[in-house]
């Protein structure tokens, strides 16, 4: 499919079903992500998008159609930070830690490399502050920064973000959005990024992606972007 | 402090049992804590004790085969795995709460432990000591085995923390680096499961629902890191084990509710700490209130038990009755007292720590008696009534033979040497009614060792209700002051 001027995809739907129990909640989906490219995908609530986040993760397999990717793809995956515990006693540097950890066997100690690479996450993604502050006292923004440099440290060629900017103000969205593109730009990261608020990206994104009734359409213009939020 | 940690440590088993049991417990515990799952920590404990009872109720409470620990190790592995097991299962697809599920099993754990009990028409008593733990029982080879399962258990643990904690944490995370939760679930739940079993069995519900929650509780409140936290809540456990030991060998209570309330007490001590050193300055000076409060939970075994002797000393003295004057220059001798009862009255492990321990150097301890248990009361109680007494530990030395009667104590005590009165006693029936009520026959003389002449008589016959004594050691000592306070005329 691609062409020698294109970058080889990362990832491929083709006509894909996906849904739990052998009951499809999304039909059909087509797609590509390629490296560097910034893509938001939007729909509203019950649209499907935490499926088709499941189905790009890998985590659902799907029920109809294909699903390729290119061998040893790794998918950095951010989830809504209100889905983890902050009582656990963990620091920035701990939660980046865990992203390090990927490929470290269970009976090795954390070394140098490990630690080195999450402190470089936590630099990429301007959160070295937050390093030695407990995760739990973190305000959401700060937290969101540290989720994204835990998957960066397990050196992902996309991240896939589940809507990042929920609940945050307006300064800390365009900030996480800012060092988002940062990423794309210096490491040439594909971004897939669930949101609903479509008006901080403004002109970073590429491509926007909209869920509607378990199927997939393509809205491309970015100049649309403020519209439709 | 010598029967826990001298050459005899008459109660190393159970001090070593304790702590085995406080670490694992703790330890696992933090994340019972963090995964909010405290209500599991109390409803798997009494499924344990249910698969105890059942175990029990199935053999017939037989010696054979496996015998009783190992029954009672069978039936608490299967009860407390058969529940997790059930739980997780349960929860795929459910539509109600776990928190829901967890206290059905609770209630139905706690009702089907009384009715095993009242089914079992054979060694209620053994069986309840078992199911309120009895670290005391502990034999070298329950030690082993449990020191063994510990090992393991901790070598797990620590081997796949990694993975326990990006499961416990964050699983669609790990599920995403290619990690299954699920196996680190069923290896985190396996070893709570093993540990609440075998903690159950050696301690009881009580003791291991306490370590479970309350040094993790502690340590979290202080803890900068899951490290920290992990390693505050073992050293909590490990103090509030040894040092509910100790303060319940000196004030004379059980052992395992009195490390629990230890580990409460610390628990209480590291959360103001913390608190008040969060207000004070910031978050790291919450690590010098964990020191502090360490250091109060240290001291609680120094400062307690000074107290509690204090108060035995100063325990009101009782009028008279009956008894003579004595001459303070020779301190009055109690002999062994005879069990003419046709039974030996063995006092089984549910003695109360203190008593035992004060026999620790007589050779014949382990055949403790109620007999022997009597005549310790009869010092106690001659001395809360101004008469000077000998120790009973220099009873026994110089007094170690059984006497016929009051006149061959008599004669005894003048071959050891001793002037002035001699104590006998001789109990002609001792029978606990299984309704409350204890009915004794002891008849008491005091002779004059030189001469044999008998100075006072004096006698106790009248029924002793002894509601709610769970062991033969709590029976005599719920009854003693009033079988006392009759023989000496002085109730």
């Amino acid at each position: 499919m691609s062409s020698v001027h294109e970058p080889a995809p990362l990832l491929r739907l083709v006509d894909a079903d996906f849904g739990y129990e052998g009951r499809s909640v999304l039909r059909g989906i087509s797609l590509e992500a390629v490296p560097g490219e910034f893509v938001a995908l939007v729909g509203v609530n019950g649209a499907g998008k935490t499926t088709l986040v499941r189905g790009l993760l890998g985590l659902l397999t799907p029920l109809g159609g294909r699903a390729e990717r290119s061998p040893k793809l790794r998918i950095g995956y951010v989830p809504q930070r209100e889905t983890l515990d902050p009582l656990y006693p963990l620091s920035g540097f701990d939660v980046a830690l865990l992203g390090a950890c990927r490929d470290l066997p269970f009976w090795k100690p954390v070394g140098a490399a490990e630690r080195a690479r999450s402190r470089a996450a936590l630099e990429a993604t301007r959160a070295e502050r937050f390093a030695k502050r407990r995760y739990g006292e973190l305000s959401g923004g700060q937290r969101q920064r540290v989720l994204i440099a835990r998957a960066l440290a397990t050196e992902p060629a996309m991240l896939l973000l589940d809507e990042p900017t929920a609940g945050v103000d307006p300064e800390t969205e365009t900030a996480i959005v800012e060092v988002l593109d940062a990423l794309r730009a210096e490491h040439r990261i594909a971004i897939w990024m669930v949101t609903h608020q479509l008006h901080a990206l403004g002109g970073h994104v590429d491509r926007i992606l909209e869920l509607e009734g378990g199927r997939l359409r393509a809205r491309t213009a970015p100049s649309c972007a403020g519209a439709a939020s | 402090m010598e029967a826990l940690f001298g050459p005899g440590m008459l109660f190393r088993n159970a001090v070593l049992g304790g702590l085995l049991v406080a670490v694992l417990c703790s330890l696992l515990g933090v994340y019972v804590v963090l995964r909010r799952l405290v209500l599991l920590g109390v409803a798997l404990p009494q499924a344990s004790a249910a698969g105890i009872a059942a175990a029990f109720w199935l053999t017939g409470h037989t010696h054979a085969g496996l015998g009783t620990h190992g029954s009672a190790l069978v039936g608490s592995l299967v009860a407390t795995l058969g529940t997790l097991a059930l739980l997780l299962v349960g929860q795929r697809g459910a539509h109600m709460p776990t928190e829901w599920r967890v206290g059905a099993l609770f209630a139905g754990a706690s009702a089907a432990t009384v009715l095993f009990v009242a089914l079992n028409p054979t060694g209620d008593l053994e069986m309840t000591n078992l199911l309120r733990g009895e670290l005391l029982a502990l034999s070298d080879g329950d030690l082993w085995l449990l020191a063994a399962a510990s090992a393991v258990g901790l070598l797990l643990f620590f081997a796949f923390r990694r993975e326990i904690l990006l499961a416990s944490f964050d699983p669609e995370f790990a599920r995403t680096i290619g990690r299954d939760p699920r196996r680190a679930d069923a290896l985190l739940f396996g070893l709570l499961g093993a540990s609440i079993a075998l903690g159950v069995m050696n301690a009881g519900p009580l003791v291991v629902f306490g370590f479970l929650v309350l040094p993790a509780l502690a340590a979290l409140q202080v803890a900068p890191g899951l490290g920290a936290a992990m390693a505050i809540a073992a050293l909590v456990g490990a103090l509030s084990s040894v040092g509910g030991f100790m303060l319940a060998y000196r004030v004379d209570l059980p052992a395992g509710p009195t490390s629990v309330a230890v580990a409460a007490f610390a628990w209480l001590a590291l959360a103001l700490g913390g608190r008040l050193a969060r207000r004070i300055a910031n978050g790291r000076a919450a690590a010098a209130s964990s020191l502090l409060g360490l250091g109060i939970l240290l001291a609680v075994p120094l400062v307690l038990p000074g107290c509690a002797s204090n108060r035995a000393r100063d325990a009101a003295p009782l009028p008279r009755g009956t008894l003579p004057e004595f001459s303070r220059s020779n301190p009055v001798a109690v002999a062994r007292f005879r069990n003419e009862t046709a039974t030996p009255l063995r006092i089984r492990s549910g003695n109360p720590l203190g008593e035992t321990g004060r026999i620790l150097h007589s050779d014949d301890r382990l055949d403790w008696t109620v007999a022997d248990a009597l005549q310790l009361h009869a010092v106690r109680e001659l001395a809360r009534r101004g008469v000077a007494v000998r120790s009973f530990e220099e009873d026994r030395k110089r007094l170690p033979d059984l006497p016929a009667s009051a006149t061959d104590a008599a004669r005894q005590a003048r071959e050891a040497g001793l002037e002035g009165p001699v104590l006998f006693g001789r109990l002609d029936r001792y029978t606990f009614t299984g309704t409350g009520m204890l009915l004794v026959r002891l008849e008491l003389e005091l002779v004059d060792a030189a001469s044999a002449e008998v100075l006072w008589t004096g006698s106790a016959r009248r029924p002793v209700p002894v509601r709610g004594a769970l062991s033969d050691g709590e029976l005599v000592l719920d009854a003693a002051p009033r079988i006392f306070a009759e023989a000496f005329g002085s109730d």
